[in-house]
């Protein structure tokens, strides 16, 4: 197929010819996809090429020259600090996807099976969930700071004094800081695997489960056998779309820990800000956020492979 | 099935939906109840979701700030000329998106996409860079621009779903009678969609509202920033001195959000999830 549907002479007749040429130049995609190709190459593509750039620098934000060197990535993978960067990042994102995935399936069971029943204020409880996903990152960061705080305001705390517990360093501890933080970014996101999945068991044909029913299969053995397999393609979008979105999470972990106690929570986005704003190491940023745009990309593909899957 | 059998069998729902429930609406709850406490009371250390007294002092005080006012400001013109600004962009591709018929047209669609998959983090080190060549840091106007390219896939999306769902015939007829295809997209296809066109840039409003680390890594004068900066500034200067105007700040924040989600919920859900949903 040719990409542009010329029309030509014969077409029309000769009083219609110049009308005709300037109908044909109006159907070429290029001017209609000209805007949005230049916002998005200015301030995406091109920003996305130089950063791969400086990441081959000794570029820092102190000096204006700069040569090319490895060093930089040497540096960065020869930290002694990156463990403890993967360890966070690890421990906020695989806690996220497994929470957010265990916590949106009950949610859209239970959502399912509330609306099937038609129960009263099944609605409420989904317009809520959702409300947690739409707020702003800042904003839940400080309302998680204001629960998890160790002062008189702070919730938790103040729910263990009340059953007569200890109270404990929500934030201030650093081994416990980071699973703090990924409970925070679990409220925030579960919305999102809610709605996911929930659109994944729309999916799943009710005359399976009558026909279950029929074999006299429990609730469980339902679940089990039907709806986890035929869940399996919503399932894997929805770990991967996790994982990129709390890989790129610094809005709710930078005004909740601000990476600290110590480094404890400084999870990968938070390196790649801190190299650069806090050091003044372009190039050491570069190179973190080239690792950051490297596992997005590959979890891109990914998700592109599942979602041609689901087709 | 009796409505007594029913009853019976939603008591297991009816438990989930409340731990449901509380997980996500004891976290918003609690920073309400904060947000009109008096100071006082921010210190006795209980699980009192109403307080004792409570007052709307605390919302007072803080819109009675010059500084939060103008976090206030500065958020929603950044949001809102961000927004027009990637509306106005996308519109014209994604009607050709829905439209035209060209070689690689579903791959350019989802490369769109992609760009979302990008954290505007890992971009920050160019962009500051040249922003500052540009003389565009501390500049409304440069950050508004790199709002608009944020918030451009989403809205070429949704723009498309919204051109999909206007029939051709309309402006083919135009074109018989003579009319271009740009003329018939301006006169006809654009005020028909108008609707869609509304709710897409209210939807990009919102996410700018929320745009945290753009602003965060272009702006740093204090009477430039936008609210998301605002509060966490806010937050920096005021937590444990005055906690209660912190929470106050935090509802006037995220209140936007919530009432334009309220009032376009699927429209936003729709839109938040393009891609991922589409078969």
């Amino acid at each position: 197929m040719t990409s542009v549907r010329v029309i030509g002479p014969e077409d029309d007749p000769p009083d219609g010819m110049r009308r005709a040429r300037r109908r044909g130049r109006d159907d070429h995609p290029f001017w209609w996809l000209l805007p949005v190709a230049l916002l998005l190459a200015i301030f995406y593509l091109y920003p996305v090429l130089e950063v791969v750039r400086i990441s081959f620098t000794d570029a820092t934000l102190l000096n204006s020259t700069y040569a090319y060197t490895l060093d930089s990535y040497r540096s960065v993978l020869a930290d002694s600090a990156l463990p403890r960067i993967w360890m966070a990042t690890v421990i906020f994102v695989a806690g996220s996807v497994i929470g957010q995935t265990a916590l949106g399936l009950l949610i859209a069971l239970t959502l399912q099976a509330g609306f099937r029943r038609r129960l009263p204020g099944v609605r409420t409880v989904q317009v809520i969930v959702l409300a947690t996903w739409i707020i702003p990152g800042v904003a839940s960061a400080i309302t998680w700071q204001l629960l998890l705080s160790e002062a008189s305001y702070g919730f938790f705390n103040a729910m263990l004094r009340q059953v007569s517990l200890s109270p404990v360093a929500w934030l201030s501890d650093s081994r416990l800081a980071i699973w703090s933080a990924t409970l925070a970014n679990i409220w925030r996101g579960t919305a999102l695997s809610m709605i996911l999945l929930y659109a994944g068991l729309q999916t799943i044909s009710p005359t399976l489960y009558e026909a279950a029913a029929v074999d006299g299969a429990t609730a469980f053995q339902a679940f089990r056998y039907i709806t986890l397999p035929r869940l399996g393609p919503a399932l894997l979008v929805n770990i991967v779309i996790v994982s990129i979105f709390s890989l790129n999470t610094f809005e709710l972990v930078m005004p909740l820990t601000g990476g600290g106690p110590g480094r404890s929570t400084e999870v990968l986005a938070l390196a790649a800000y801190n190299a650069v704003f806090h050091d003044f190491n372009l190039a050491q940023g570069s190179v973190l956020a080239v690792l950051m745009l490297l596992i997005n990309l590959g979890l891109t593909i990914v998700y592109w492979l599942a979602s041609r899957g689901l087709r | 099935m009796s409505s007594r059998t029913r009853w019976k069998e939603g008591i297991p729902l009816y438990l989930a939906l409340t731990v449901i429930l509380s997980f996500f609406a004891l976290p918003l709850l609690w920073l309400l109840s904060l947000s009109v406490r008096t100071p006082a009371e921010i210190l006795i250390a209980e699980v009192r979701i109403v307080p004792h007294s409570p007052t709307l002092q605390n919302f007072v005080e803080v819109l009675r700030n010059q500084q939060f006012l103008g976090y206030l400001w500065n958020g929603a013109k950044l949001s809102i000329i961000g927004a027009a600004v990637a509306c106005a962009a996308a519109a014209p591709a994604s009607y050709a998106f829905s439209r035209l018929q060209f070689r690689g047209k579903t791959q350019l669609l989802f490369a769109v996409l992609g760009f979302q998959m990008i954290s505007p983090l890992v971009i920050m080190v160019p962009l500051y860079r040249y922003m500052q060549a540009l003389r565009l840091t501390e500049s409304h106007l440069g950050a508004a621009l790199v709002y608009a390219a944020v918030a451009a896939p989403i809205a070429t999306w949704t723009l498309k779903a919204g051109f999909d769902a206007i029939p051709r015939e309309i402006e083919e007829a135009a074109m018989m009678d003579g009319c271009s295809r740009s003329q018939a997209f301006l006169r006809i296809v654009l005020p028909i969609g108008l609707p869609g066109l509304a709710s897409t840039f209210i939807l990009t409003t919102m996410l700018g509202w929320s745009q945290f680390i753009v602003p965060f890594i272009l702006l740093s004068q204090p009477g430039m920033l936008p609210i998301s900066v605002g509060i966490f500034n806010f937050l920096g200067a005021y937590t444990g001195s005055a906690t209660q105007l912190v929470a106050a700040a935090s509802v006037l924040s995220l209140l936007p959000a919530v009432v334009i989600f309220l009032i376009l919920q699927n429209f936003v859900v729709g839109a938040l999830t393009a891609g991922a949903l589409k078969e």
